[in-house]
């Protein structure tokens, strides 16, 4: 880190967000807003069978219905062998997600895209998708996780045995993996013990609830060069995935940016795009397809139900001595689940001896699980933050001293085996013990609970170009998807290192054509590594405009200091010129070398793991189950905050997203494994009345291999909420409420049955 | 000699016959993962396709000039990605 | 393009004979924000909407010839909800109201939308059932008064005829020591669907002793209905202890859920009762003079 935080003019300071009158009038334009020339409408048909062998299908009629110009099935891709290929976000067989793009043999969950048609009017093409016939055998379906491990559950893949197993598994099985992290030994550990809890947790799959649908405009051109508008996380990975898919070259593809509105996760991946581009081929004309809301939950990924079965055994002093798990995470139709860093995430912030955590990654008849915020996290620490908290009444221990007890520290060896550098979570903890928050007295009739939660945080490739404008402008443009706040943070650090205002900085986001390889945004990433790249760029062309200034003055290049935005003679012995500034030297930039630009790609490493403490207060209506959050502070480590209002922001969002999966979030099923609530009025994500004002109170403990200290910060705040207020509700009844959502009828019936 | 862990059900696990601690001769991350092709066929790819490596504590996603030393500790672990 | 036509009448007889006459599905539209919705998603088809907002007193609130409120069928619920005196004399039927949809539904939705669109669980129609309104239905056969409770009979099914919607809605005149009350249970704060919904409407003597009553239900049956037995558990009594006991186990016999993704029965039926006593408590509270701002 080289910029120190008494220096700082620019970053930590809250300047007017870039995008904001343009998102609140209306204007911004998002995947849906694009438009083109002769542009069609694309849908899709699906599957309303949760499990089911596809027959046939008759594309004849709606081929043939006026105003349809072209149709697609699998037929129309390419069958994709089975292929582990790291590109974009996390290990991906390309023939899942083809599978999952278009079904080939077989429908595995309800909403499984079976085909689709463009038409010249939305109306024709719903005409044309009722005209489609096809020919289904019905399968028995199974959903919930353990279900899907019993020995006689429907099986999904006929190809999928059991990964990590020994000895190898021979039968085809819904288990797609098993994986273990052991420390120590956890027998001996809990031997020891002399208090232990356990319990038994599940949870719900909850959407990401995006206000955005999935969309895209997807143009295939005649010359076999393919446009394409989408609305995504990361369009480097839509170029990688739509090529593979497809079975392109990916020089040929040009995605561009969008505005976004969310993602947290569930955009991490592709639905749409390949079929526009086929649809757009076959038509010659561009497509459009737009998710309905309804579309979203039926056909788009959302995190893993799951059942966690924790087991902490410690000391009467409140020494942990031992701790177990098991998880059970649903990967949907598809092998996939966060079922790893679930594994890796509820102890990591602890300092543990003995630890033995098992977990499976069972795939069943529902949309294939995606990203959500932390993956894997917020479920498994729901259950080992309630667990910590049943320790701390059993002990008779403060649960913020249980915590403090055995709070992981720097050179703390976790128990998937690295090791802690550089954290801030006793910083955490200490800035809840002065909190107002934690000091004031639960008030009559509320109760409160504490919670903690961990995520690592990546760093990876991203590029950013920096160049100075004839005017002596900045423009920052990186290959980011801004989904957060980066393009305010990226114009303050270059902004901060050039010495200038940030209104003299805009920043962009590029094209797949126009700026070099960038990784997808999400994983609390964009901030540090682009930032990094953003910052490198900008000290690059530090550089450079010393160098124009020394050609200027006629003096070596290092008599010459850059401050505050200008080129100085360094001391009087340099010479008795006057400062040129960035609009003097850009004015002059062709006689000087050039343009004055800087590229620079990164491969980030040393991304700062986050911690986060979260309070929260509850006062329950023991008649109707009604949880009301009275207060809720969240705090975190953030590193060094660019600018404070989006990183509160991020606290904030993380927080009310746990809210709604701790409450009320749920997908219902009927009998036949059809959804019955895929929109907000049933699928009930927090209104703005639910949850009060979410005070993000943030600690910087800075990250040395970040030149402003960045640590990323937005999934953090999602993993501790459900365990908080778990824990409030049994501080307010004497109720522990061990299966997601809380949801009043849930409530009440705990609480006629504690009597 | 550096050492390196595999934690069961990484898959690794599977190309080591079930061994979950090798040394392995390398003052790279590079060479390391070619030293367990060699070894143990399919590993190597395995590894520098689907996993994340910890050396010494600090988690690496791709990183051929990372650098051993004699007593490095690495760790492999899913690679992780995020939301 | 579809088939779909849309008339604007200015009178009542223009717009019956357009009613009458349409040879396909026709729908009234008020303010459209169930029919709009529906038409959106799919589930309704109409070849014919006959806009009613342009018919003279449709949209409007006066006092009749008795003294009681008179309320245009298509007046949005926020002119309702501005009107004082409305507020002052029935402040069940304005929080009732006051709790569909949002503040930009409430722009547009009107009272015989709510009624007539005949969802078990909307808002405004147990307050409405428990004031003893009157809907002013016009129609083939001229115009005829119909208590509102007759007007839902199943879920989006009411008693009107193919040529016959609603003028006005007439509220009986408010006698002294009179109060009304709605809550209604949901999940979140807002923008949900009543997983139990209750009206009650009381009058008192100047001992509190409740001389009248009147008591619904919303969400627990195929329709909202009345429960008269609830109503004469309070009839003759102070709200005492056992009285709030018998009034529970009253709405509770009464309530006739089902288990949906909203709610279970064994849920309903106990929100129902714990309902029934806290919308009791505010009726009588504001017979008596009591006010205690919003009841939710």
């Amino acid at each position: 880190m080289n910029y120190v935080a008494s220096d700082l003019k620019v970053v930590g300071t809250r300047p007017v967000r870039p995008d904001g009158v343009d998102k609140v009038t209306g204007r911004a334009v998002f995947a849906a807003d694009t438009r083109a020339a002769g542009m069609l409408w694309g849908k899709i048909k699906r599957s309303p069978h949760a499990h089911a062998r596809i027959l046939s299908i008759d594309t004849s009629k709606a081929a043939a219905l006026p105003g349809v110009k072209a149709v697609v099935t699998a037929a129309d891709f390419p069958d994709i062998p089975s292929e582990e290929a790291f590109v974009g976000e996390g290990p991906m067989n390309f023939r899942d997600l083809a599978l999952n793009v278009m079904a080939r043999s077989k429908a595995l969950y309800e909403g499984h895209a079976i085909a689709a048609v463009a038409a010249t009017t939305q109306e024709i093409a719903d005409r044309a998708l009722e005209l489609i016939d096809v020919q289904y055998e019905v399968l028995p379906f199974v959903i919930d996780v353990e279900a899907a491990m019993a020995p006689d559950a429907p099986i999904l893949h006929d190809d999928l045995f059991t990964a990590g197993v020994n000895p190898k598994a021979e039968k085809p099985s819904n288990i797609a993996k098993v994986v273990t992290f052991k420390k120590g030994d956890v027998e001996a550990g809990f031997k020891d013990a002399e208090v232990v809890v356990e319990g038994r947790y599940t949870t719900q799959p909850v959407h990401q609830a995006y206000i955005e649908p999935h969309a895209c405009l997807a143009s295939y051109q005649p010359d076999g060069q393919v446009s394409i508008h989408a609305s995504s996380q990361g369009h480097f990975m839509v170029r990688a995935y739509t090529a593979k898919l497809l079975g392109m070259d990916m020089a040929n593809i040009r995605v561009n940016p969008a505005e976004i509105g969310g993602g947290f996760g569930g955009k991490t991946l592709i639905y749409l795009e390949p079929v526009a581009v086929a649809l757009s081929k076959k038509a010659g004309r561009p497509v459009k397809i737009q998710m309905t809301r309804e579309e979203v939950f039926r056909g788009s990924g959302p995190t893993s139900g799951a059942t966690v079965e924790v087991k902490i055994g410690a000391k009467k002093d409140g020494t942990i001595v031992a701790a177990q798990q098991v998880l059970k995470y649903q990967a949907g139709a598809f092998p996939g689940s966060p079922i790893g860093p679930g594994c890796m995430c509820g102890f990591a912030m602890y300092d543990l001896p003995n630890v033995d955590v098992v977990g499976y990654d069972v795939v069943s008849n529902r949309p294939k699980v995606a990203a959500y915020r932390a993956p894997g996290a917020p479920i498994t620490s729901f259950a080992v933050e309630s667990a910590i908290d049943d320790l701390a009444r059993k002990l008779g221990m403060d649960p913020l001293t249980l915590r403090e007890k055995n709070a992981a520290k720097n050179g703390t060896k976790t128990h998937y085996g690295p090791v802690h550098q550089n954290i801030g979570f006793t910083a955490v903890l200490d800035a809840v013990k002065a909190h107002p928050h934690w000091k004031t007295p639960v008030k009559d009739g509320q109760g409160r609970g504490l919670a903690v939660g961990f995520w690592f945080n990546i760093g990876g490739e991203s590029t950013a170009t920096v160049h100075v404008n004839e005017d002596g402008s900045v423009t920052v443009a990186t290959g980011s998807p801004d989904i957060g706040g980066s393009r305010a943070s990226m114009g303050m650090m270059v902004a901060e290192v050039l010495g200038i205002d940030v209104a003299r900085v805009k920043a962009t986001v590029a094209d797949t054509a126009s700026i070099g390889f960038t990784h997808l945004t999400g994983g609390s990433r964009v901030t540090f590594a682009t930032g990094m790249a953003a910052t490198q760029a900008a000290e690059k062309v530090v550089d450079d405009l010393k160098k124009r200034a020394a050609a200027t003055w006629e003096i070596p290049v290092e008599a010459v200091e850059w401050k505050d935005g200008k080129a100085y003679p360094a001391g009087s012995n340099a010479g008795a010129f006057e400062p040129l500034d960035l609009a003097a030297l850009a004015l002059k930039a062709a006689r000087t070398g050039g343009p004055i630009v800087a590229e620079v790609s990164v491969n980030a490493q040393g991304a700062g793991a986050g911690f986060g403490a979260h309070i929260c207060d509850v006062s329950v209506d023991k008649e109707t189950g009604h949880v009301t959050i009275e207060r809720y502070t969240a705090v975190q480590d953030v590193g060094r905050a660019i600018h404070p209002s989006y990183v509160e922001g991020q606290i904030q969002g993380g927080a009310a997203q746990g809210i709604g999966w701790a409450l009320n979030e749920e997908y219902i099923y009927n009998a036949k494994g059809q959804m019955e609530n895929p929109g907000f009025l049933d699928y009930r994500v927090p209104v703005a009345s639910d949850v009060p004002m979410i005070e993000a109170v943030l600690v910087e403990v800075p990250n040395p291999r970040h030149p402003f200290g960045v640590r990323g910060v937005g999934e953090v705040p999602i993993v501790p909420p459900m365990a908080a207020i778990g824990n409030a509700i049994k501080s307010a009844t004497g109720v522990r409420m061990p299966d997601l959502p809380m949801s009043p009828p849930k409530v009440r019936a705990a609480l006629d049955a504690a009597g | 000699m550096p050492t390196v862990h595999f934690s069961s059900g990484s898959g690794c696990q599977a190309f080591t016959g079930g061994q979950s601690e090798v040394e392995v001769e390398a003052t790279t991350f590079r060479r390391l993962v070619l030293e367990l092709e060699q070894r143990f066929p399919g590993l190597g790819k395995q590894v520098e396709e689907g996993m994340a490596v910890a050396i010494d504590g600090e988690i690496f996603q791709d990183a051929y000039h990372a650098e051993l030393k004699a007593g490095s500790e690495i760790y492999l672990i899913p690679k992780i990605a995020g939301g | 393009m579809s088939s779909l036509s849309y008339a604007a009448p200015t009178t009542v007889d223009e717009a019956v004979k357009l009613l009458a006459g349409a040879s396909g599905l026709a729908k009234v539209l008020s303010g459209g924000t169930d029919l709009l919705v529906q038409l959106r998603a799919g589930r309704l088809k109409p070849d014919l909407i006959v806009d009613t907002k342009k018919i003279p007193g449709i949209i409007g609130i006066r006092k009749g010839s008795d003294g009681g409120f008179v309320i245009g069928a298509a007046t949005p619920g926020a002119e309702v909800e501005a009107n004082a005196e409305l507020n002052a004399a029935w402040p069940g039927i304005v929080e009732a109201l006051d709790l569909i949809g949002s503040t930009q539904v409430q722009g547009r939705c009107s009272l015989a939308g709510n009624l007539c669109n005949a969802s078990p669980a909307a808002d405004s129609v147990p307050a409405l059932f428990a004031a003893g309104a009157i809907a002013v239905v016009v129609g083939g056969k001229g115009k005829r008064e119909v208590p509102v409770e007759q007007i839902p009979t199943g879920p989006g099914r009411t008693s009107l005829g193919k040529d016959e919607f609603i003028l006005e809605f007439k509220l009986p005149p408010r006698g002294a020591r009179s109060g009304d009350a709605y809550l209604r249970f949901i999940p979140r704060t807002e923008m949900d669907i009543a997983v139990v919904g209750c009206g009650i409407n009381v009058t008192l003597d100047e001992k509190g002793v409740c001389t009248a009553a009147r008591v619904a239900l919303g969400a627990v049956s195929p329709t909202v209905i009345m429960v008269p037995e609830a109503a004469q558990v309070l009839v003759g009594h102070t709200l005492d202890a056992d009285t709030l006991a018998k009034l529970d186990a009253a709405a509770q016999a009464a309530a006739k859920p089902i288990t949906d993704k909203r709610g279970t029965v064994e849920y309903r039926k106990k929100v129902a009762g714990v309902l029934a006593r806290r919308v009791a408590a505010i009726a009588f509270d504001r017979a008596q003079g009591k006010t205690n701002g919003k009841a939710h």
